[in-house]
């Protein structure tokens, strides 16, 4: 339990409620239960993982967007070495967003260079392999795309290895997102690991019965299929069960919920955040009114 | 009804409006063609004025229903509980086919929309579209730093939206529904019909965009003979696809076979359309799946990268969105009937249900 | 007090009536047990009892259902929540699955119910103590044994201090470590006073907690009596339903001669 602890503050409103019932004074929570409350937040390891959520997601999404809006080489490394890199740095994690980053962006990348690099239309010809000309143009419109893609990458690496989706969640919930919408939300999250599961668990059944998952494609079609299908349909299925059991816990009553924990968020994270959307706007903006050329 | 086919009307005025209005002041900016790129900078805001139209077709449907009634109930009636139950349950479909068998099988194929599918036909076109434009940003921004994730799926965002919708509205129209032992020569006439209003598609929304390319099936180029082989592997597919059909219509006689290709091919053709300026202009045309040599062939043989990637498109994605019509079609009917008719579009999508 | 008064069911796009004529009272504190053979009805009548059959699943409701006089028709599924609560057999369907610790997802249902934290807090506390589970506060819900996790959603349904508790077969998908532990936790809720409505096949797992069983076959109450006389009455195996162990052995017994000596429960 060591290490979660005062950084997080309880915010708790306190409110009359007839739905409390004949029960007469309302309850006070004591300090060992905040202590308590708190300790179901996601603890936090390193100061960039403490910033709110929205932070870390408009970080990730300014340097998404910029990297397309500014293009060509020096906008998406600007971005990379000005925003991703001290991030990743600050949350100790640089060598693990940088190989998530890389594994995501290599077969794409590969992709961009053998297409964009032998079969873009351009003058200057470096050299022949069969009947493909490898082009100048060529190998720098793969080079812009490769860098563009690897930065966006880094970005989205970067914020997937900082943030607990069940806190971003929890944090728009209080913003005031839905309940339902949260919930939806959060089981997404929650059912594809568990779907994951229960395939593997299914393929190691039926390859107990002998059904072939290696191969050529047709058997590997026919091996995909019945592990597919068990899948699904029980997932479906469970719906209507689901929703029962759900419904006896009164979701879907209308109105806002207090939430066991929630995250802080500062006066200087709300403006940092301004900051970066109107960075990003002057960005898209500028060039297009001729105040700013465009970055080679 | 009347009410809701005016709110419809407006939504689709404002929309239409919107999008021309958007497209000219787009290309007013810069109609030059970027020598980066290869593409007239006015495309790159196709995306952004489409899913503005859209967003401001919404906007107007919703306000128009507002206004009159004071309520928002025909889209909140879409999103009962167990379609929020179930739209999870169908991002992770949408995410493990797409990702697993889509990836796995290394076929041109993305089959990552069947969950969206299924929630149109059973919920409605709003939550198809919510289910659609979910998936795609979970699958990129929530499942970035693990082996689900891909970080390419957001842009396309704005077409699972579209998918999802397209579905709500077949499946409003009976178009998900299984119709066995229909006659013979109602079988017959149904099959032309559909067979008519795919060659129509073909003539005037796909053929249109080759005729540019300058390429020919039996070239004597190199390069020709490469994309001749591709073309005819896809062919084939074609064609085994078709005969399995058409034997499933025939054993069967279910004619609602004939309707389910018909949507899917709909919905592919103008899946193709939205998606080629968003690949084209977003990762240059590649998208690290099959699809990318069939781009560069394109490319090899003429085409500019834009019109290599509407080539590409309007060539996968009518065979992709009519295979994923026709699992979701398959998966409705292995469901009972008790588990679709209690979601809110459900009896409409799936028949009514026998006592 | 709930009281079903002449109460038919059908479910939607079905002709046939699930339930038949029902007139059915259960006392605030009244421990009742419901017994009857395979599709006699009583998943159903669990449903009508909640309100949510036909407020969720729809159908045709013929008679009333009322709690504490007031009737439940027209009631919306989230608010009848607050007056009666139903936990069902499968406990992996059952875990909401937004939840990271037992003590959130206990929680859930009062922080649905839009009660303010301190609330929440004291009535979660309370839940778990009634049912032994304090100690699984920590444990991922997701990974625990069959019997761990519907003793988790029993607590779930319980922490919203519901004035009756519907129990739909408990105990039907665990093993028998699983039963015990629930029956045991049943045991101890009786003695709190809540009212409880547990349906079950499992009769020994009934004989030693209900004051009075009701037995239905084939959308129609037979038997309204007594637990003691209830679970000994002949109709009970007539209808397909195995009598407790008890009763049988003492039946057993009989027949020898021997008479049945007294077993404290």
């Amino acid at each position: 339990m060591s290490g979660r602890s005062a950084w997080w503050r309880a915010d708790v409103v306190l409110k009359p409620d007839e739905a409390a019932g004949p029960e007469t004074a309302p309850a006070r929570l004591s300090e060992a239960d905040t202590a308590y409350l708190a300790s179901l937040a996601p603890a936090a390891i390193s100061r960039y993982q403490r910033l709110n959520p929205l932070t870390k997601a408009t970080l990730a999404t300014v340097t998404t967007l910029g990297a397309f809006v500014l293009g060509g080489y020096l906008g998406p490394l600007l971005l990379l070495v000005g925003i991703v890199l001290p991030g990743a740095i600050a949350a100790h994690l640089l060598r693990r967003v940088v190989r998530v980053a890389v594994l995501f962006s290599l077969p794409i990348s590969i992709s961009v260079a053998l297409v964009s690099v032998f079969t873009r239309a351009g003058s200057t010809v470096l050299f022949n392999l069969g009947p493909f000309d490898a082009t100048l143009e060529g190998v720098d419109f793969a080079a812009q795309i490769i860098v563009r893609l690897f930065t966006i990458a880094m970005a989205l690496a970067l914020f997937g290895l900082t943030t607990e989706p069940r806190a971003f969640v929890v944090d728009l919930e209080r913003r005031g997102l839905s309940p339902r919408v949260a919930f939806a939300a959060a089981a997404t999250l929650e059912t594809i690991p568990l779907m994951v599961e229960r395939a593997l668990a299914i393929q190691a059944a039926q390859r107990a019965r002998g059904l072939d998952t290696e191969g050529s494609l047709s058997a590997r079609v026919r091996g995909v299929l019945p592990l597919v299908a068990p899948v699904i349909l029980s997932s479906l299925t469970e719906v209507e069960e689901r929703s029962l059991a759900l419904e006896v816990r009164s979701f879907g009553r209308p109105g806002r919920r207090d939430l066991l924990w929630t995250l802080p968020d500062t006066g200087r994270e709300r403006a940092l955040r301004w900051l970066l959307v109107a960075a990003l706007v002057v960005a898209l903006v500028a060039p297009l009114a001729g105040v700013m050329p465009r970055l080679p | 009804m009347a009410s809701k086919w005016f709110r419809v009307a407006v939504a689709v005025v404002v929309g239409a409006v919107t999008l021309v209005v958007g497209m000219a002041a787009a290309g007013s900016f810069d109609t030059t063609v970027d020598p980066n790129t290869g593409l007239v900078a006015g495309s790159n805001a196709f995306m952004f004025v489409l899913a503005v139209a859209l967003l401001l077709a919404f906007i107007a449907y919703a306000g128009v229903e507002f206004a009159t009634t004071r309520r928002l109930d025909s889209i909140t009636s879409q999103f009962d509980t167990r379609t929020i139950v179930l739209i999870p349950i169908a991002i992770a479909i949408n995410i493990v086919l797409g990702q697993t068998v889509g990836n796995a099988l290394k076929i041109p194929l993305y089959l990552d929309s069947v969950g969206t599918i299924l929630v149109g036909a059973l919920a409605g076109p709003i939550p198809g579209a919510l289910t659609g434009l979910l998936a795609n940003l979970i699958w990129t921004f929530v499942l970035a730093g693990t082996p689900f994730g891909s970080a390419f799926a957001w842009p396309f965002a704005i077409v699972a939206a579209e998918i999802g919708l397209l579905a709500g509205v077949f499946g409003y129209y009976g178009f998900f529904r299984s119709r066995p032992n229909t006659s013979i020569p109602t079988l017959v006439g149904g099959v032309v019909v559909a067979g008519l209003i795919l060659l129509g598609l073909a003539a005037y929304g796909v053929l249109p965009f080759y005729a540019k390319g300058g390429f020919t099936f039996f070239g004597t180029n190199p390069t020709d003979s490469l994309f001749t082989i591709i073309a005819y592997g896809i062919g084939i597919g074609l064609i085994l696809a078709l005969v399995a059909l058409t034997i499933q219509l025939f054993v069967r006689r279910d004619l609602g076979v004939a309707f389910i290709v018909v949507a899917g091919a709909i919905c592919g053709v103008i899946s193709a359309l939205i998606s080629a300026p968003i690949s084209a202009f977003v990762f240059g045309g590649v998208t690290g799946s099959g699809s990318d040599i069939l781009v560069g062939a394109f490319q090899q043989a003429g085409s500019s990268l834009i019109e290599a990637v509407f080539q590409q498109g309007l060539l996968q994605d009518p065979i992709d969105k009519t295979i994923e019509f026709i699992v979701a079609f398959l998966l409705l009917q292995t469901l009972s009937r008790r588990f679709s008719a209690r979601f809110p579009q459900g009896e409409r999508a799936v028949g009514m249900v026998e006592g | 007090m709930l009281v079903l008064d002449g109460v038919s069911y059908r479910y939607p796009g079905y002709a046939r009536q699930v339930l038949l004529d029902i007139d059915l009272t259960l006392g605030d504190g009244e421990i009742v047990g419901l017994v009857g053979p395979n599709e006699a009805g009583k998943s159903t009548l669990c449903l009508v009892l909640s309100g949510l059959a036909p407020a969720s699943v729809g159908g045709v409701l013929a008679g009333t259902v009322t709690i504490d006089g007031e009737t439940t028709a027209g009631l919306k599924s989230y608010e009848l929540a607050r007056l009666i609560g139903l936990v069902f057999q499968n406990p992996n369907t059952q875990r909401s699955g937004v939840t990271a610790t037992v003590f959130e997802e206990v929680a859930l249902g009062p922080v649905n119910l839009g009660l303010p934290v301190a609330e929440t807090v004291e009535r979660t506390r309370w839940a778990m103590a009634a049912l032994r589970i304090e100690d699984l506060a920590e444990r991922d819900p997701a990974r625990l044994s069959g019997g761990q996790a519907q003793l988790v959603a029993i607590a779930s349904i319980l922490a919203m201090r519901p004035r009756h508790l519907v129990l739909d077969e408990p105990t039907a998908q665990l093993d028998p470590e699983g039963t015990r532990l629930v029956a045991e936790a049943l045991r101890d809720l009786a003695s709190t006073g809540t009212a409880l409505l547990i349906a079950e096949h499992k009769t020994d797992v009934l004989a030693r907690i209900c004051q009075r069983v009701v037995a239905i076959d084939a959308g129609r109450i037979v038997l309204d009596a007594p637990a003691a006389e209830g679970f000994a009455d002949s109709r009970l195996p007539a209808i397909g339903v195995e009598a407790p162990a008890v009763v049988r052995i003492g039946a057993a017994l009989g027949e020898l001669g021997v008479a049945m000596p007294e077993i404290a429960p």
